[in-house]
């Protein structure tokens, strides 16, 4: 029991299972850490206006006084100059008044309370030792608030995350709004970075060290109702009545008609037993560590941080010497790789929500979905969630109950799982039109499509028969977006009437849970087209890149060469445990010999040779890719027929062996033993993978590094803690790693020769990212 | 003399725009033997999925919808509104209004005729009516007494622990089992199986006939299915049309059971009693100006209608000759004018008993009529099957009345349809469409 109770701490930022390969990453997307354009150092006192950043102080009759945060921007956020902002206010409109009998944080703005902490003022300050006196100063401001010794609470109105948070957590009592906006995090663990506000030795006093960590390593988002019932909230009030609840209720502190105690009720006999005494402690600690581990590999050094921040402050000692702890291990993180990776991750995922192709001729309402297997369903699954009305259509009714029942599968758990109301399931539900051949108003519903998304079997002939009878019923302005992973956009274009309007949106399997969506014009496609899909993929919650039209496009791409190696180095002797060892101990969620099982070996057999008999030359070469080619000739399809490289238990998913069979098979391509280690698997795969990544900058495949980490960390998994391949070579050395590859192709072939621009980057000393 | 007294209910609002009432599509989603396909679902789900399924066969816009009513008789209470949530739940715009209305097995009936009533009002043009009854779940409550008890137990408690135990006196062990919902009329105390045998006594209608007609809906049913006749009613449910109360056997072995109400000489037996059954429907009706200012091609007029009861003692399901004999004069017709028969099959008995009553010179002097109902040409009725064999979701059957009618009109290009049906508590319903001519 004990440790059943601690197992819902997961963490599921760094989570790096196998399907959910990237879309932790995605959820980066909400980490309360906003950030900011104009790059600042520490701001002077008297530069900064304190009406720039708050409403004039209230003090109403009864003696509360009413501090309405309001920051420049649309979300407030706590930057160096609003801190010093704060400071301002506090000092000229509360701390000498002696009528000031209570105080109310509210939040001016309509949706938010506040976001968090401004990320470009970490990113700004070059030697990050700098932050221990500045979080310093913003703790000593908190503190001087909390020495009034009058009662303070925070109204939450919209989210309250981060530094947003830890303010709230300093006040007394908290109430919140049951507005659906209204959610409370610390999610800096998923910047590789800790609450350093304080938040690691106010929360758990409050809400007990369980929940606490449960808060803190998975920067999970909770909600008002769940909020109250775990004691982070006093009060769940509508948000119109926010601000006077908050207001008697301050009154009502001040007067000592309510009074509070931490924690606000005493815990459970079996969270006593958890979390107070020590062999308790010893197993809760250690059942965490083994979380992290399965959910990390230990890659992250955040988590172990912020552990031993809840640590320095269960010993109880002085307070001021645990929040100076807790601010040098901030500094700590603030300087890893791992921090500045993964904050290279969400500014990308930031700066990629927006596009430069103008504005769509008209807003897309309806969306058609064409073919309702995994892709189709899995697209019209998400659509439908973001509100479109869903035009999902295959040609027999089985096909569309098929398809139906894979949405609904997965909205049922969410059900269950209480992350979605019954009416929004409804709504969902009724949001997807199921259409087929037989329907008899499927054109009319067709006609009425702003973007059809065609996700049938990869065949030319096929999709061109498909383009051809649909245009036929679809409206002129009609966006068609082509879900292909292998056949040119151009050469599917031409079955069109449109062609300027035709366009690829490439998903990666399953739909809902990969957050990569790569957009592909043709030569020929109109700008306004482009907008059109990226709004959608966008609205649709995926990272959208934009992506040239050549085999593979840029993901697939750079899996081909990595494929190709691993079969290479089969032949040379790397056993399959060792070609998974070394991959997730590099970082990746899954090595390559279960990825493939996972794909589908008939899946990653036909990339490989697809990308064989395309463009890119040596660099497909190296390998025996028949190792895959037979295995589907045998019906070794991975998990989807529960055999693979691995054997799966079909009673029990989680368990896999890799037979005497298999092992006597992949002997056979086995030609030499070069007795290769750990780090040479991992600089074999990882460099032609990164290589490959680099080549396609230089073809101009894709537009930027951002686009390329982005891409290969959302759409393959890869290591996120590095910021992606091009954050990586930056942090390796780009002449270091040339030399590596050079050594490489020295022994092992041309395969192995780094492209141009990687050498000109070594030659010039230039980094990808400045 | 009553065609004079008697005045179709749509005059009644000729005063204003005379407007004509047209069912422009109609669905339903597979029907089906209680506790099968839909025993995880709600009512309100399966009304939700046949609202939405009448969305999704007419392209219609929702938020043109003025007005949504669902006919349901077993009520679960926490959706007492039904027409309410599964319209929501439907993705129906949270503007449009809606209502729930019960009649026993009319009641979607009346839905569709309040709908007509609601245009004729000039209060809506485009309304959806519907129906629905789970039999998979029903409503099992604690007994009265256990049900008092709770009721009164906050207070109880104040008293402290003599009070908690005040709660249990008087209450007895039988008192605590769970209360299904009655199958027996509130009124009478009767069983409806064991009403419709007393009733075809009455009319002399022989178990051998009944059978005979057991056998027929099951053969018409299993036909139309065969033939994808229904194709376009019948809403595929996870990919199926099939509907799984459909047995097509035969007279020896349907003949063969035993009486099921009255024993040991009854004749009304599992087979020739409709079943308990799930399932939901869905009517689109609307003024016939609407209709085609919007691209439609209506299948049939709603000509006239009526609501009639009659003694729930004697002649409980007597009402399809009661309401057949207001229809057909308030419209001036004789029984030979009609080419589509849709009659519920309650009963094979009941139904029998109630042609023998229109066909009953007799009958029609003891009521003082100027002459008999009329004879039905059983050739033209239930020729797709009927509640027998299709099954009877209570709340659902009245709207597949209508859109089999009026697809019925359409295909066999009759003039004019019969729609008739008893429910409990001694009422009945009958109603007259014309084919659409598009």
């Amino acid at each position: 029991m004990l440790t059943s109770s601690i197992r819902s701490l997961t963490l599921r930022t760094t989570s790096l299972r196998s399907t959910q390969v990237a879309s932790s990453a995605s959820r980066l997307a909400n980490n309360g850490i906003t950030p900011r354009s104009f790059s600042s150092v520490l701001p002077k006192m008297e530069d900064v206006k304190v009406e720039d950043y708050f409403k004039p102080v209230e003090v109403t009759d009864s003696g509360v006084a009413i501090v309405r945060l309001d920051g420049p921007k649309a979300m407030n956020t706590i930057s160096f100059a609003m801190s010093a902002a704060a400071k301002k206010m506090w000092n000229e409109n509360i701390a000498d008044r002696s009528d000031v009998k209570a105080v109310v944080f509210i939040s001016a703005k309509k949706d938010n309370f506040i976001a968090g902490a401004d990320i470009q003022d970490i990113k700004n300050m070059e030697d990050k030792s700098q932050m221990i006196p500045v979080i310093e100063d913003g703790l000593n401001f908190f503190k001087s608030m909390k020495a009034k010794g009058v009662p303070m609470v925070s109204a939450i109105n919209g989210p309250a995350m981060g530094g947003g948070l830890e303010w709230a957590l300093w006040c007394d009592y908290r109430v919140a709004s049951d507005s659906p906006k209204t959610k409370m995090s610390l999610p800096e663990v998923k910047l590789g970075l800790l609450p350093g506000f304080g938040g690691t030795q106010n929360l758990f006093p409050l809400v007990g060290v369980q929940k606490a960590m449960d808060m803190m390593l998975t920067g999970k988002e909770i909600r008002p109702a769940q909020a109250k019932k775990m004691g982070l909230i006093d009060l769940v009030v509508s948000p119109h009545g926010l601000e006077s609840s908050a207001i008697r209720a301050a009154e009502e502190l001040a007067s000592g008609k309510i009074k509070v105690t931490v924690p606000r009720k005493k815990k459970s006999w079996m969270n006593w037993a958890i979390e107070e005494t020590p062999p308790g402690q010893s197993k809760m600690w250690e059942t965490i560590d083994k979380m992290i581990m399965k959910n990390t590999n230990g890659k992250y050094p955040a988590p172990y941080a912020i552990i031993e921040c809840v640590k320095e402050g269960l010993k109880g000692g002085d307070k001021d010497a645990a929040f100076k702890f807790e601010r040098e291990k901030f500094a700590e993180l603030a300087a890893t790789s791992e921090s500045a990776g993964l904050i290279g991750i969400f500014d990308g995922m930031t700066s990629l929500k927006k596009h430069s192709f103008g504005e769509p001729a008209r807003p897309t309402k309806n969306v058609a979905v064409l073919g309702a297997g995994l892709m189709g369903a899995g697209i019209a699954q998400i659509s439908a969630e973001k509100g479109y009305r869903v035009l999902l259509k295959d040609k027999t009714d089985e096909g569309i109950a098929n398809g139906e029942k894979y949405i609904n599968g997965n909205w049922d758990k969410k059900l269950k799982r209480k992350r979605m109301t019954m009416h929004k399931h409804n709504q969902n539900t009724a949001n997807i039109v199921p259409l087929s051949d037989n329907s008899p108003a499927w054109k009319q519903h067709l006609a009425q499509a702003d973007l059809v998304i065609e996700a049938v079997f990869e065949d030319i002939n096929l999709k061109h028969s498909v383009i051809k009878e649909m245009e036929e019923v679809l409206p002129e302005h009609c966006v068609f977006a082509t879900n292909t992973s292998a056949i040119p956009i151009e050469d599917i274009a031409k079955g069109s009437k449109r062609p300027d309007q035709l366009i690829g949106m490439h998903y990666f399997s399953p739909v809902p849970q990969m957050p990569l969506l790569e957009i592909i014009p043709h030569a020929g496609t109109s700008s306004q087209t482009i907008a059109t899909a990226y709004n959608v993929g966008v609205k649709q919650g995926k990272t959208c890149i934009t992506v040239k039209d050549v085999p593979g496009f840029y993901v697939n791409r750079c899996l081909g060469p990595f494929l190709v190696e691993v079969s290479a180095l089969a032949r040379d002797g790397a056993s399959l445990e060792l070609l998974d060892k070394s991959m997730t101990n590099f970082g990746m969620p899954v090595g390559p010999v279960t990825l493939a099982d996972e794909v589908g070996i008939d899946v990653s057999n036909k990339v490989a040779n697809f990308l064989s008999n395309a463009d890119l030359g040596v660099r497909m070469t190296g390998g025996d890719i028949s190792l895959m080619g037979d295995m589907v000739e045998k019906g070794w399809l991975g998990r989807k027929t529960n055999q693979g490289f691995y054997t799966y238990d079909p009673k029990n998913p989680k368990k896999k062996t890799i037979s005497a069979e298999v092992k006597e098979y992949a002997k056979q391509f086995q030609t030499r033993d070069l007795g290769l280690t750990e780090l040479d698997v991992q600089n074999r795969i990882v460099s032609r993978f990164i290589n490959e990544a680099v080549m396609c900058l230089q073809d101009e495949i894709i537009t930027d590094p951002v686009q390329g980490d982005i891409g290969l960390i959302f759409g393959t998994g890869f290591a996120p803690f590095t910021g992606g391949p091009f954050r990586y070579l930056d942090n390796y050395g780009i002449d270091k790693y040339v030399a590596m590859m050079n050594g490489l192709a020295e022994e092992h072939g041309p395969q192995f020769e780094p492209c141009q621009l990687l050498k000109d980057y070594a030659a010039k000393g230039k980094k990808f990212h400045n | 003399m009553l065609r004079s007294t008697v005045t179709p209910m749509r005059r009644a609002f000729s005063s204003a725009a005379k407007k004509n009432i047209v069912v422009v599509d109609g669905i339903r989603l597979p029907f089906a033997m209680q506790s099968t396909i839909y025993k995880d679902l709600l009512a309100v789900d399966l009304q939700r999925h046949a609202l939405k399924a009448l969305l999704t066969k007419t392209a219609l816009d929702p938020a043109l919808i003025d007005y949504v009513l669902c006919g349901t008789v077993i009520q679960e209470t926490k959706t007492s509104n039904i027409a309410r949530e599964a319209s929501m739940g439907a993705g129906i715009p949270l503007s449009v209004p809606s209502h729930t209305v019960t009649q026993a097995c009319i009641s979607s009936s009346v839905a569709i005729c309040t709908a007509a009533e609601k245009i004729l009002a000039g209060q809506a043009d485009i309304v959806v009516a519907g129906g629905v009854e789970t039999f998979s779940d029903v409503p099992i409550r604690f007994s009265r007494k256990v049900r008092q008890k709770l009721i009164g137990a906050p207070k109880a408690m104040k008293k402290g622990p003599a009070g908690a135990l005040s709660l249990l006196k008087g209450l007895g062990l039988k008192d605590l089992a769970p209360e299904a919902p009655a199958i027996a009329n509130y009124t009478t105390g009767e069983v409806m199986g064991v009403s419709s045998d007393r009733l075809s006594q009455k009319f002399g209608v022989s178990r051998e006939e009944m059978d005979h007609f057991t056998v027929r809906s099951h053969t018409n049913a299993g036909k139309a299915h065969e033939e994808k006749w229904y194709d376009g009613e019948v809403m595929p449910w996870n990919g199926s049309t099939e509907e799984n109360g459909i047995k097509v056997s035969t007279y020896e072995k349907v003949s063969k059971l035993n009486p099921a109400f009255v024993k040991p000489y009854g004749t009304h037996t599992a087979a020739n009693s409709s079943f308990l059954t799930d399932g939901a429907s869905a009517s689109l009706i609307m003024s016939e100006e609407k209709a085609l200012e919007l691209g439609y091609k209506p299948m049939a007029y709603i000509r006239d209608w009526a609501f009639v009861a009659c003694d729930p003692f004697e002649e409980l399901l007597l009402g399809p000759t009661y309401g057949a004999k207001k229809c057909l004069d308030a419209m001036n017709l004789d029984m030979k004018d009609i080419g589509v028969f849709e009659i519920h099959e309650a009963f094979a008995g009941q139904v029998l008993s109630n042609l023998n009553a229109m066909n009953s010179d007799k009958f029609a002097e003891e009521k003082g009529w100027s002459k008999k109902v009329g004879e039905v040409d059983q050739t033209k009725m239930n020729t797709k099957g009927g509640s027998l064999s299709l099954g009877h979701p209570f709340g659902a059957t009245g709207s597949r009345l209508v859109t089999t009618a009026s697809r019925r009109l359409q295909q066999e290009q009759e003039r004019f349809a019969l729609l008739a049906a008893c429910a409990d508590g001694g009422l009945g319903h009958a109603a007259i469409l014309e084919r659409y001519d598009n």
